[in-house]
């Protein structure tokens, strides 16, 4: 039986918190502690956390992954926090901060005594070690180190966390490959299951999102289809959780995303699975397919708020942000919201994956470069800024060197470092391959420097390397 | 055994919501009941957590659980709350203490749902998913989601058959010796303005996207090529009518109207398409979307009169049938007044079609045909409404008569003169007023000949006078002749039945304002009958003051 629990902010404080604690840290290391500028600031922040604090008698702030957690509970956050959120988590890893412990009322003069630690530290060789140092005497503060690899992910990676995940992900698949079957036959597609299947998959963004969004790494050539649609789904409801927007929305938008390509089972599978060029009449046949689209979905589903935003998406999405793309349109357009987050995911998705007309996929770091060159044109340019925040410069399944001669697959991108993934070692610095084992590239030598960094990136399908084989 | 004292409060917090299931579905939010509901779950909440922090159930198909004590059992499937939350794989559920009246009533809400409605998409979990319960934890059995319980070991099984050999990875690796060291990555970081313009794109998207895909589905038509492609398109059209009616936005439903007009209009746009498109303003005629249109109109949605003027200004005359259906099951009269507008409008394309309702078993149904009728004010009507006056209901034989007033053909003469003789006097009196609608010679010659019938003397003062009233419209000399003559007219018996008969023609003569009249009036001012004198004084106000 798998479980779910659903997991809710408590403390609607907590996001305010931690975009306060921001500010000031910005704004201690242009001004002294003592401007007028940072005491308000401070002033504001102990009259948000000081109730909490007497009401919980101790909070306990804490970075894991890529989220904040406030005793324990994760916090969301408006988009306009994001920067804020960005910013602070990259300080906290620069430092290898990964709580602070607030115990008693904070007094003005505590906080202003952490930030001239916190500032201090930066320039350390040690700097986790120099801010507790410095702040041992503040009793209503205390800090805790930010927690390495867990051991279960150095080795196999078999969490039961993973074991979710994976399982997440297949089941989403192979529902997708049943929906479709049911479509082309004509059968009625059960929604509230799909739904369920999106809800889980975003319970596990919202909760795992790098792990899932490892497993868009998984790219099956028999089962292209169903593969693609998952991930699309998958990269657009992670891209959209960025933006802050609702579970409700999420759900909708993995949905959709899940038919954005349903107008291809229209298409002959010999003109679909060609291994030459289409001819001039196939390639107008595969243009249609955004019409078939729309076709499929109205039929399937009739007339609502959701197969109306289904049938909007599969008809935009190669249309492209500046309207180069297809279906060309009579009437002046503008693209949806949901097709230019799910056109991105579909491009980088499709890319990336092996097809019968592109046998060998983009390594992803490639494809990335080429949707860079794309942005503004092609692409929306913001949302790519987002999407680039989210996958990493690196994205999953990158076959990389390191500068200490290891090689491996990049396991697990870090939003506060987009060049500093996570990355799965499967040959070690001497050359031998080994049992895989994961390093993070965010990790320091005593001398301040990092441990390793990615000095090349390989094309694994040149060495027909498939990430899945190791990710999975 | 006796149950511990947290297990029966337990046992009663399920009762509670059992009842509540049905409570909440019997009565509106309004309700004092709905009220008094949530305050008694709620109390049997608060007298568990007296108890404890938590109250978990544990779900079984038919049974609840609360730790290992069943506190619900069911083996029916009507009412089993155990089987409701089972069945969409729920198989625990904790409220925790600070469990809000706000969370309990919106829990309540997703228990009352209608899930075997079809057009819900929504389960339970989804509901309770989608609510985010902050007190509220639940456990899901996802096992049903697995289409193919083997697909996963499969995949990766085929994964890792295809693994690749040692010998390539150890190339790549000695490969990667020679390829070109990465450049460093120019990351353009997010700005204030971009999360700025990001948000404002997320709260226009919460806009209804109806529109949006109105304007693909034309894009459909436009790239059309067969017969199919082209039904298909009219049929989305009219989907998306449907759904709009139904969702009471008949702004999106005229947008799809106007657009489909246009076309029309539009040279590029092949003839089968628009041939097809025509089927769209059939669409809105159908029995089911003109009975979908009366629920909007029935359900208070205040309608701009202009905009279901344009509205109606797209049906065809397939409409009128389906239109007077409704017309006899509208509850509202804002509601029947659209309809009745709507048909004035439609009716003058196909009188017949129209008239086919004055076989309506419905009275009042019959009576609004006559009416709306009377309003187009074609004469092709009078020989339908000429038959309504025998109707066997006395209503629609006065709206009959009106209807032929209004229309006022050669034809109607006959039948409103033996409307005279009908024995009922308010059939008398529509045809009255009938013939003075007319406002004729021959009207007026049948007026004055009734008038001067011997069977008019016999008329009760009150029906005498509508005579003199309408007859006053003429204001002719045969009229004033007529009146003066009246007036003038002594009697030494049957004094009193003469002088009513001046006094209705003193009251015509005032009607008139014959100045004229004046000294006549003037010299009967001061007379004995005081039904005379009263009548005179009015008249001569009338005239000389204008009153």
């Amino acid at each position: 039986m798998a479980g779910r629990e659903n997991r809710k902010e408590e403390f609607s404080e907590a996001k305010d918190i931690v975009n306060q604690l921001a500010v000031i840290i910005r704004t201690s290391a242009i001004h002294d502690t003592g401007n007028v500028a940072i005491t308000t600031a401070i002033g504001k922040f102990t009259a948000i956390i000081n109730p909490l604090i007497l009401a919980e008698k101790e909070i306990l702030l804490e970075l894991g992954g890529e989220f904040f957690f406030f005793n324990e509970t994760r916090i969301r956050y408006p988009l306009e926090y994001l920067t804020s959120f960005d910013f602070l988590a990259r300080e906290f890893k620069k430092r290898g901060l990964g709580s602070i412990v607030f115990r008693a009322t904070l007094k003005s003069e505590d906080v202003q005594g952490f930030l001239r630690a916190f500032i201090a530290s930066a320039s350390s060789l040690e700097p986790f070690e120099a801010l507790a140092e410095a702040i041992a005497d503040i009793g209503s503060l205390g800090i805790g180190r930010l927690r390495k690899i867990r051991d279960e992910e150095k080795t196999e990676g078999t969490s039961d966390v993973r074991k979710m995940v994976k399982k997440s992900y297949f089941n989403a698949v192979s529902y997708t490959r049943g929906v479709i079957s049911k479509i082309k036959s004509g059968e009625k597609v059960n929604i509230k299951k799909a739904k369920r299947v999106v809800e889980s998959m975003v319970d596990m963004i919202l909760e795992e999102e790098q792990l899932l969004l490892g497993m868009t790494a998984i790219k099956d050539y028999d089962e292209y289809t169903y593969h693609h649609s998952v991930n699309v789904s998958i990269l657009s409801v992670a891209l959209a959780q960025r933006l802050g927007m609702s579970k409700r929305s999420l759900t909708e938008l993995g949905l959709v995303a899940l038919f954005h390509d349903i107008g291809k089972i229209e298409i002959p599978s010999e003109v679909l699975n060609k291994p030459t060029s289409f001819t001039d009449d196939e390639w107008r046949m595969v243009q249609k397919h955004p019409f078939w689209g729309v076709r499929a979905i109205l039929k399937m589903r009739g007339i609502d708020a959701t197969a109306a935003r289904a049938a909007i998406v599969a008809f935009e999405h190669h249309m492209y942000h500046d309207l180069s793309g297809y279906p060309k349109t009579r009437e002046s357009y503008e693209l949806d919201f949901f097709s230019k987050i799910i056109s991105l995911a579909d491009q980088y998705d499709g890319m990336t994956s092996a097809r019968v007309y592109s046998r060998i996929p983009m390594p992803p770091d490639r494809a990335l470069s080429i949707m860079m060159e794309r942005s503004g044109t092609q692409l929306d340019p913001i949302l790519f800024k987002f999407f680039i925040n989210m996958i990493g410069v690196f994205p999953v399944g990158t076959l990389v060197m390191l500068d200490t001669k290891e090689m491996g697959l990049v396991y697990q991108s870090d939003s506060a470092f987009l060049d500093r993934p996570k990355v799965m070692v499967i040959i070690n610095g001497k050359g031998e391959r080994v049992d895989k084992y994961i390093v993070d590239l965010t990790e320091k030598k005593s001398d301040g420097k990092f441990l390793r960094t990615i000095v090349k990136t390989m094309d694994p399908n040149k060495y027909r390397i498939s990430p899945a084989e190791y990710l999975l | 055994m006796e149950l511990l004292d947290d297990i029966k409060a337990a046992k009663e917090v399920v009762q509670s919501l059992l009842k509540a299931k049905k409570t909440f579905r019997m009565y509106p939010d309004t309700n004092p009941m709905y009220a008094k509901t949530i305050e008694d779950t709620n109390a049997k909440f608060r007298n568990f957590f007296d108890y404890r922090d938590e109250l978990t159930f544990k779900i079984k198909q038919n049974e609840l659980f609360c730790d290992s004590e069943q506190i619900y059992h069911n083996p029916q499937k009507e009412d089993n709350i155990a089987l409701f939350f089972f069945k969409d794989g729920l198989r625990e559920i904790t409220f925790k203490k600070g469990f809000s009246v706000k969370e309990l009533e919106d829990f309540l809400k997703i228990l009352t749902v209608d899930y075997d409605r079809e057009v819900l998409d929504d389960d339970v979990v989804t509901l309770l998913w989608e609510r985010d319960f902050q007190n509220i934890k639940y456990v899901v059995d996802e096992a049903f989601l697995t289409e193919d319980e083997d697909y996963e070991n499969e995949a990766v099984r085929e994964v890792k058959d295809k693994a690749s050999e040692g010998d390539e990875l150890a190339k790549a690796y000695e490969d990667s010796f020679n390829e070109e060291s990465v450049k460093d990555a120019v990351i353009v970081p997010l700005t204030d303005k971009d999360l700025h313009t990001i948000v404002k794109e997320i709260e226009k998207d919460a806009q209804d996207k109806t529109s949006k895909l109105i304007t693909i589905i034309f894009e459909m038509l436009y790239q059309a090529e067969n017969k199919s492609e082209y039904e298909d398109v009219v049929h989305f059209l009219n989907s998306i009518i449907e759904f709009s009616i139904t969702h009471g936005d008949l702004e999106t439903a005229l947008h799809i109207l106007r657009k489909t007009k246009e076309v029309f209009g539009v040279s590029s746009v092949a003839d089968e398409a628009k041939k097809n498109l025509n089927m769209v303003f059939s669409f809105l005629g159908f029995d089911a979307t003109i009975k979908l249109l009366g629920e909007l109109l029935d359900s208070g949605i205040e309608i701009n009169e202009k905009m279901w003027d344009e509205y109606v200004s797209f049906f065809d005359k397939n409409a009128i049938q389906p239109f007077i259906t409704i017309l006899g099951e509208l509850k509202s009269i804002p509601a029947r007044k659209n309809v009745i507008s709507a048909l004035i409008a439609l009716g003058k394309k196909d009188i017949q079609s129209l008239a086919k309702g004055l076989q309506d078993s419905r009275w009042y149904v019959v009576r609004n045909i006559i009416y709306i009728l009377g309003k187009i004010g074609d004469k092709a009507a009078v020989d339908y409404l000429l038959k309504t006056v025998n109707h066997s209901d006395m209503r629609v034989r006065k709206e009959g008569i009106k209807a032929l007033g209004e229309l006022g053909a050669p034809s109607v003469f006959p039948v409103l003169r033996e409307c005279f003789n009908d024995p009922d006097v308010q059939i008398r009196t529509a045809a009255l007023r009938a013939l003075g609608n007319i406002h004729s010679t021959t009207a007026k010659s049948i007026i004055l000949k009734r008038m001067t019938d011997a069977v008019f003397a016999k008329t009760e003062f009150s029906e005498k006078k509508e005579f003199y009233e309408v007859l006053s419209k003429w204001k002719d000399d045969d009229v004033v002749d007529f009146l003066v003559k009246t007036f003038k007219k002594k009697a030494f018996f049957k004094r009193a039945a003469n002088d009513e008969n001046r006094a209705c023609a003193a009251y015509g003569l005032g009607l008139i304002g014959n100045k004229d009249a004046l000294p006549l009036l003037h010299k009967a001012k001061d007379s004995k009958s005081k039904l005379l004198r009263e009548q005179v004084y009015s008249a001569i106000k009338r005239i000389e003051y204008g009153r």
